[in-house]
């Protein structure tokens, strides 16, 4: 999800991390806190909640760094496949304990600071947004289900009143054409 | 199946959207198929690109604060030395009882290891009986047995836990990564939207397996969902510590 020099980059802060190298692992975290953050407040609705997954992220990287296999994905996919699982985690512990009042309207986010934003890959958020939104709604729900709520085919499903297989189908098909809608714009997606 | 059922998955497993059950035959596929597992990487790209949909957040100054003093504290509290003491008396004096010293090392060894081995008898016949116990329970009429899985930081520990409608339960768990001094791992039933009821707590052994008598509480025989986590050794009221395992649901 980025250009290969930042992604080269990526790989010697993961690298220098797993050597124990404590401002290595303050580098990430300043060049990904804001996506990661942006991330975990779209799933969990609650900056407090989101905030201590966050935390356990970067404390996981920490000790895991050196599980990181650069030639089993890119340093972004297994940082934002971490983030988004642990923030899945927190979401059904809550649901279990007494979700996060939804009815509050979301939290307004802090202001973006420059380095920040610098990091932050708006252009690609644009496509990645555009590509969504050019997706029926029929196959972009199931895919915001799964990955923002952290249902299953069969939940989706139920929630949606729909067949299962119907959701199994609009969700590969889905994910095929969101693939196909960021392949070819440039080198920064690599899919 | 075949090798293109499974690949049809692949989409869906990388968005964690598959059922329990086929996942769990996905993961089996996965392990013996390259092609798949590439394949896998490559959908688990496409689907971190939704990471970027939401609006990008600031989180607030005290996280980076609190991440760097955690791993501050943990470089310096590994490792821990232990200082050698010091020689209490003249090397040459001790030349005079090497062979008692050697009497008493031979006996304590023999001893040492006679009691290995009956710990080693009586570990091998308490996870009989306790496998025993679970069979059983299982024959109970009524009774469920529902698997729990390891996630993030417990990634191939598993665990079966049998219960019955008058709510014993037994868990048997295996491979399951030790817990910190002061912790312990701690089951819970959860019931729908409903708070999740506390289990009672329990510590792997060396091999990271553990065997767990519980009697569910009422409310927690409708459980469906069953989670474990770490947490304080003498266990909580409610989960404060991240997830290692817990059940998916039964379609």
């Amino acid at each position: 999800m980025q250009p290969e020099r930042a992604q080269e980059d990526d790989v010697k802060l993961l690298k220098a991390i797993a050597a124990r190298d404590e401002a290595a692992l303050a580098q990430l975290y300043d060049r990904y806190r804001v996506i990661l953050f942006g991330l975990l407040m779209r799933i969990l609705n609650n900056r407090e909640e989101a905030e201590d997954v966050l935390q356990e992220v970067f404390l996981q990287v920490w000790r895991k760094a050196e599980d990181f296999d650069e030639n089993r994905g890119r340093p972004f996919t297994w940082l934002v496949t971490l983030g988004r699982s642990r923030g899945i985690d927190r979401l059904r512990t809550l649901a279990a304990r007494d979700r996060v009042a939804e009815a509050g309207a979301r939290e307004a986010a802090e202001e973006i600071s420059d380095a920040a934003t610098d990091a932050f890959k708006s252009e690609q958020r644009g496509l990645v947004n555009k590509a969504l939104a050019q997706l029926p709604d029929e196959q972009q729900r199931p895919l915001m289900l799964a990955y923002f709520d952290g249902l299953t085919q069969s939940e989706i499903a139920t929630r949606l009143g729909a067949p299962l297989g119907t959701v199994k189908t609009r969700m590969r098909t889905g994910l095929m054409n969101l693939r196909e809608l960021l392949a070819g714009k440039g080198e920064s997606f690599g899919f | 199946m075949v090798h293109d059922d499974y690949k049809e998955m692949i989409p869906a497993r990388a968005l964690s959207a598959l059922d329990a059950a086929e996942e769990r035959a996905l993961n089996e596929h996965l392990e013996n198929c390259s092609e798949c597992r590439k394949e896998l990487e490559d959908w688990q790209a496409t689907a971190a690109a939704l990471a970027l949909a939401p609006d990008p957040a600031e989180p607030s100054p005290q996280v980076r604060e609190r991440i760097l003093s955690e791993v501050r504290k943990d470089r310096t509290s590994s490792p821990e030395v232990i200082p050698f003491r010091s020689p209490s008396r003249n090397v040459w004096s001790s030349f005079g009882s090497l062979g008692a010293i050697a009497a008493v090392v031979l006996i304590t060894a023999l001893i040492v290891g006679v009691i290995v081995l009956w710990r080693q008898n009586r570990e091998a016949q308490e996870r009989l009986a306790r496998a025993n116990e679970f069979v059983e329970l299982v024959n109970t009429p009524g009774a469920r047995v529902r698997e729990l899985r390891g996630i993030e930081f417990a990634q191939g520990a598993t665990a079966k836990l049998a219960y019955d409608r008058s709510g014993h339960a037994l868990l048997m768990a295996s491979k399951l990564p030790p817990v910190p001094q002061g912790k312990a791992y701690q089951l819970w039933f959860i019931v729908g939207n409903k708070p999740p009821v506390p289990g009672k707590t329990f510590v792997p052994d060396s091999t990271g397996s553990a065997v767990l008598k519980d009697e569910m509480p009422g409310e927690a025989v409708d459980a469906n969902v069953f989670a474990i986590t770490v947490e304080p050794a003498g266990g909580v009221n409610a989960p404060t510590g991240p997830i290692y395992l817990r059940s998916f649901e039964v379609n």
